[in-house]
């Protein structure tokens, strides 16, 4: 089975999440994660990682945020740690997707889809830090 | 790694055809573009998404957004094209119920 791990940092700041957004591409390339899986886990760590700078650390520049990800038996798993403020993005409400136009909220849709589109997706808060877990099985391109 | 929009005038409406990412870092551009279209007295909007090759969050708000403004107008958007993967998106977050997807451009004119 092909197994890879690779650790990387980003800095606190939203220009970064286009390097993020890179790694993740050529990670997927290098290991033949099909390209859905690859669309659905940067849709996923956008999100995760713009509340982390928006919120863990309050917009503030010069933080850093450590992010590993590993391809082993089918399964992509990424592990994102920063030290900001407790801030669990999956307590954060669902929102009604049944309700008309008129009466729907205009953000919180990412959590959702981060929930939905991944198989699992944990937060944990570990010595002073915010971690979260998430996994996605992907069928591996020949 | 940015988005271009390019504009065309079919039918009556204005086309909007979109390459590359709507994302948070192009977002905001394209809300201002959107709502000055809108505000301007458009009410018939296609998105041609043939071409895009990746949207999160930040693209959805903005047509929620889009979409509220142009109910209070009685105007409508319809998007087209999309691949796949995006289209799971939009499946996933309730979209299709107020913002009509049809498989190709021509087809969403038709439905015009």
């Amino acid at each position: 089975m092909p197994h890879d791990t690779m650790s990387f940092q980003l800095a606190s700041e939203a220009s970064e999440l286009e390097r993020l957004y890179l790694i993740i591409e050529d990670f997927g390339k290098a290991n033949d994660v099909p390209a859905e899986a690859i669309f659905q886990i940067n849709l996923t760590l956008e999100e995760i990682v713009s509340n982390s700078i928006k919120y863990g650390y309050q917009g503030e520049a010069g933080h850093t945020i450590d992010l590993s990800i590993s391809l082993n038996s089918g399964t992509v798993t990424i592990i994102i740690e920063d030290d900001g403020l407790p801030f669990n993005l999956l307590d954060l409400p669902e929102p009604d997707i049944h309700c008309p136009v008129e009466d729907r909220p205009i953000g919180g849709l990412g959590v959702h889809l981060a929930r939905t589109l991944m198989d699992v997706l944990e937060y944990d808060r570990r010595e002073g830090k915010n971690v979260l877990c998430l996994k996605k099985r992907i069928t591996i391109e020949n | 790694m940015s988005l271009q929009v390019t504009e065309s005038s079919q039918s009556g409406a204005m086309v909007l055809h979109l390459k590359g990412r709507l994302d948070s870092n192009t977002s905001g551009d394209f809300e201002a573009k959107m709502l000055g279209i809108i505000h301007g007295g458009q009410t018939r909007l296609v998105l041609d998404l043939g071409q895009l090759d990746y949207i999160s969050s930040a693209g959805l708000r903005v047509l929620i957004k889009s979409m509220k403004e142009l109910k209070a107008k009685s105007g409508l958007m319809y998007l087209c094209a999309m691949q796949d993967y995006i289209k799971e998106v939009f499946d996933l977050s309730g979209f299709t119920s107020f913002l009509p997807i049809h498989p190709s451009l021509e087809e969403s004119l038709k439905a015009l």
